[in-house]
């Protein structure tokens, strides 16, 4: 507060000069000297801080409108009537115009549409588990293995690992374990009953959890307390979903449960937890608790099996890159302890190799490239391609706009120049032309929320989301709006200044014709379009072409007509005697017990190996070891190249197995058949069989073995006959005799197979739409620029015709101008396009190959299509009558 | 101009107007008031019915009578106009007709 007048006991100066700034002339002066009267009268009362004060709440209190300056208004109105004029000119001329206006704003709605869809997805992507209470505090656990430039990161920890981390640093206030491995006991799924009725549900969801998992997360309950509802041993926390589906309109705290008909260990529920909300990494329905558990007889303290996800909430201010050494003293003390006592070989290099990493519980969904878990996890690539075909469908549409404006300057050259005579600045004419194409702007985005609206379900599904357009949130209308202004400012901006500028006496005198000036910048922009759509176009080929690889590529068995029946488990030692009977069927070829399939996510088991007698020289192999019976190769339609398959009931065979050749390769044997190896027991090698994908084509074949056993909880049935409906009826009636109270589950392999690869289609789903988008943009554009071009050289092409030029000549000579900018495009976007798309496909370790034909195809479709698109206008010049456009001269 | 009708508080200042005579400024009719009504006012809220009476036309303003304690400022001096004088009297009127239509019993009542 600067206090330079003479009289020191004034009130402060700037509060004085803001007044005379906004109050008006006819008060300015006399409430000022109300105000010092005032001021005066108070200074000597109440001291000068407090008349200070209060002068300047006067001062406030007369911004108001009947005390604001009147000359701004008599200004003001001057410019609003000249806003209303350009917005009836703007007005005038979208209504003249209605092809380009529809053109216009067509293309800047569909650029807008796929706008806000992408951009609500990003945000639905960004959102995932950022709500919990103490967020900031949670971390995942992960393990990380990096050995000769591979690193393999996993989420599973043995059984002990989380209480010690607890009990030894002070900075873990909680750690919590989950299960989430189908098929790890009753983690997955299971048939589900309440404990008072005898019909069997099949519902899927279950994970085993601590009851600390819980309060890390702070799950709130329905019923029951968070604090204690996974407390008791078999206590069982059910969803509010699960909770109304068995349970309506009761409490269902501490009523039993049953899971697979065995009353021998009944549940009871300990609370019901609210559904886990969309944007968690977690989705669970049952959380069985750990609470009490041991799977078997020393599994709790033992350091041999990893199974158990850990999630912890650390004291505020922990430095988690520093807790993350501190860990390693657990590592070195139990983990490797445990590995020198039995003569593990591994121990050194757990020690150089082996870290515990930590994982914000935010960061858990979209950067989890590389850690295999099998929770829900999402891509940050993915909301990145997103973003950008957003971004450029976006540019493609602003194009159109600037194009189409530049395009039809001469039309409002007259009008430009007009406005300059009687007295615009140039500054005037910038902001009509502003103003005209943020109108433009907000009727686009007004069309654009409404495509954005109808697309929203046909978006979801492509996407594989459930999302919906927040129409009620508050920020959504102004986002949207300022959105509208500010991108009518952009792409009015480059129009603006080029049509402001044009000199009076030029347009006047007629001497500015067709806008050609800008035509390089018009082409330029062509270009670009045109660009962008045929890389989109390759990039949507060359997916689909691998997709297509993907799923016909030679897998090493035969996914076709098996019917895979779930949940048969269940029967225990009589599912034997339902495999005969399926086996026997009419129309089954085969039938074979096995949970362990090669598709993604079913039952795996890694085993170390080694020769026999060597696991204390040797380092180990990792290998699966699958449980099989004789027929299981005969029905998946395996090849064994070496060796024999097992007998069944043969006794011998229960120490036999067969490897896969990765296997036979990692161990580097001559002669497979007849070596002895070993795992926890020793077994003899009796056969090879052919690789085969066990897992996604992303990775390469790992090492596989497979021993004897009739166990499982999946009955394969191979299907010989074609009529596949008669032959499941007849399936399912066998099955009906076996298990009434369970109705039958089944899916197909080739479908399941599929659907391994579902991100590589929605991939390609999207790059699809999103290229047709672009191409219809761009053609769009395209479209109305040659239908522009036509009419300015409509004199010209009528002389031509009158002259005896022929239709051809004249298409030639409207088309061949575009084709000849579509060509430089096609020029730049192979290239690109190519380079793109083989740093997509070096993730696949089996992929297709990119050849001409791909570019050829792409590039003609481009071709044609924009032949197509500019032949409508031309075609329809070539052939008119010359009369109707030259008799007005 | 705007509509003819006069609010409690515009009517309330018009007659401080009529009070003061020859010295009505906002100042001194803000004292004024508050001295009268008992109640709180707020000079921009005077200064703001003033503008909008003048608008009406029921006060004319001019300039003077500037002190030293207004650092040097002249007033603005509001006087009443013939229709302000007019719609003052018509309001009493209006309120004394009223007055005689309500039955004294009703004030009887009241100071029972």
């Amino acid at each position: 507060m600067s206090q330079s007048t003479p009289k020191n006991a004034g009130p402060p100066n700037w509060a004085i000069s803001f007044f005379r700034r906004f109050c008006n002339d006819h008060l300015c002066d006399a409430v000022l000297g109300d105000m010092l009267e005032l001021y005066n009268r108070r200074f000597t009362k109440a001291g000068k801080r407090k008349a200070d004060w209060l002068f300047i709440w006067n001062v406030i209190q007369f911004l108001q409108p009947f005390a604001l300056k009147k000359t701004k208004k008599s200004q003001n109105s001057n410019t609003a009537a000249m806003f209303k004029n350009y917005l009836k000119v703007a007005w005038r001329s979208m209504v003249r115009q209605k092809m380009y206006t529809s053109i216009k704003i067509g293309g800047f709605a569909l650029g807008i549409a796929a706008c806000i869809l992408i951009s609500l997805f990003i945000r639905q992507e960004l959102s995932y588990d950022n709500f919990y209470g103490n967020g900031d505090r949670i971390y995942r656990a992960y393990n990380e293995f990096a050995s000769e430039g591979e690193v393999n990161k996993w989420t599973s920890f043995p059984a002990p690992t989380a209480g010690i981390f607890k009990a030894d640093f002070p900075e873990v206030v909680k750690a919590g374990r989950l299960i989430p491995y189908p098929g790890w006991f009753n983690a997955g799924s299971n048939l589900f009953r309440r404990g008072d009725q005898v019909q069997n549900t099949y519902e899927e969801g279950f994970a085993y959890a601590d009851q600390s998992l819980i309060d890390i997360l702070q799950i709130p309950m329905v019923y029951g307390q968070t604090e204690n509802a996974l407390a008791d041993p078999y206590s069982i926390v059910i969803s509010k979903t699960v909770a109304d589906k068995y349970f309506p309109d009761e409490d269902p705290v501490g009523k039993p449960i049953i899971l697979n008909d065995d009353e021998k260990t009944p549940y009871k529920v300990g609370g019901v937890m609210q559904d886990f909300p969309n944007n968690t990494h977690l989705q669970y329905d049952y959380l069985i608790t750990l609470t009490g558990l041991e799977f078997w007889e020393g599994e709790q303290t033992s350091w041999c099996c990893w199974n158990y996800n850990i999630y912890f909430e650390l004291q505020p201010g922990t430095d988690p890159k520093e807790l993350e050494t501190k860990l390693l003293a657990v590592r070195d003390t139990h983990y490797v302890g445990h590995l020198e006592k039995n003569g593990d070989q591994s121990a050194e290099e757990v020690k150089k190799n082996h870290f515990f990493r930590l994982q914000p519980i935010a960061e858990v969904y979209l950067y989890s490239d590389g850690i295999h878990s099998n929770v829900e996890t999402g891509d940050i690539q993915f909301v990145w391609l997103f973003g950008g075909v957003a971004f450029f469908v976006l540019l493609l549409a602003c194009i159109n706009f600037i194009n189409l404006s530049t395009a039809k300057s001469a039309n409002r050259a007259k009008e430009v120049g007009m406005r300059k005579v009687v007295g615009s600045f140039k500054i005037h004419l910038v902001r009509q032309f502003l103003a005209e194409s943020t109108l433009y702007s907000l009727v686009s985005f007004l069309v654009g929320v409404l495509l954005a609206w109808i697309g929203m379900p046909f978006f979801n599904q492509l996407a594989d989301k459930s999302l919906t357009i927040p129409w009620l949130e508050w920020w959504f209308i102004p986002t949207l709006f300022g959105s509208a202004v500010l991108v009518g400012i952009l792409a009015g901006l480059y129009p603006a200044f080029y049509l402001s500028a044009f000199k009076p006496i030029d347009v006047l005198k007629g001497s500015l014709s067709s806008g050609s000036k800008s035509s390089r910048m018009r082409s330029i922009m062509v270009i670009f379009q045109f660009t962008t759509s045929v890389v989109l176009i390759i990039g949507t080929f060359i997916i689909y072409r691998q997709m297509q690889y993907i799923l016909n590529k030679k897998i090493g068995f035969d996914k076709e007509h098996v019917v895979l029946i779930q949940g048969a488990n269940t029967l225990g030692d009589r599912v034997k005697t339902l495999k005969t009977e399926l086996a026997s069927l009419a129309g089954v070829q085969n039938a074979a017990i096995s949970g362990y399939l090669p598709i993604s996510g079913t039952k795996r088991d890694g085993n170390p190996f080694w020769r026999e007698g060597k696991s204390k020289e040797d380092k180990a192999v990792g290998a699966q070891r699958w449980y099989v019976d004789s027929d299981y190769m005969g029905t998946l339609g395996m090849k064994l190249v070496d060796g024999r398959n097992f007998i069944q009931g043969m006794a011998a065979d229960s120490s036999s197995i067969i490897v896969n050749q990765a296997f036979v390769s990692e161990f580097g044997f001559e002669n497979p058949v007849g070596e002895r190896i070993q795992n926890w027991k020793p077994y003899t090698i009796i056969g090879v069989v052919e690789d085969f994908h066990f897992e996604s084509l992303k990775g390469k074949i790992e090492p596989l073995t497979m021993v004897y056993g009739e166990w499982g909880d999946v009955v394969s049935v191979k299907v010989s006959s074609s009529d596949m409906k008669e032959v499941l009826a007849s399936i399912k009636s066998v099955w009906d005799d076996f298990a009434p109270n369970q109705p039958m589950r089944y899916s197909f392999l080739d479908e399941s197979y599929a659907r391994m690869y579902e991100d590589v289609q929605t991939m390609g789903r999207v790059f699809t739409t999103f290229a047709v988008l672009a191409i219809v943009v761009a053609c769009l554009g395209l479209f109305a620029l040659s239908a522009y071009m036509v009419e300015q050289r409509g004199k010209e092409i009528s002389i031509r015709i009158v002259l005896g030029a022929s239709g051809r000549v004249i298409f030639n000579l409207l088309t061949l101008n575009f084709i000849k900018l579509v060509f430089i495009s096609l020029l730049l976007a192979i290239p690109l396009g190519w380079y793109l798309m083989k740093s997509w496909l070096e993730d696949y370790t089996y992929r297709t190959d990119i050849t001409w034909e791909v570019f050829a195809l792409s590039g003609l479709m481009a071709l044609g299509i924009a032949v197509l698109t500019i032949s409508f206008e031309s075609i329809k010049a070539s052939r008119m009558n010359p009369i109707k456009s030259l008799r007005s001269e | 101009m705007k509509g003819t009708y006069l609010g409690e508080f515009e009517e309330l200042v018009l007659l401080t107007v009529g009070i003061l005579y020859d010295d009505a400024y906002g100042l001194a009719i803000v004292d004024e008031l508050e001295k009268q009504t008992g109640r709180n006012v707020m000079l921009s809220s005077a200064h703001k019915a003033l503008v909008r009476l003048e608008d009406k036309g029921y006060l004319k303003s001019k300039m003077g009578g500037a002190t030293e304690s207004r650092g040097g400022r002249e007033k603005r001096l509001y006087e009443l106009t013939h229709a302000g004088a007019k719609v003052l009297e018509q309001s009493k009127e209006l309120r004394n007709a009223m007055w005689n239509q309500v039955p004294k019993i009703v004030w009887e009542g009241n100071s029972l």
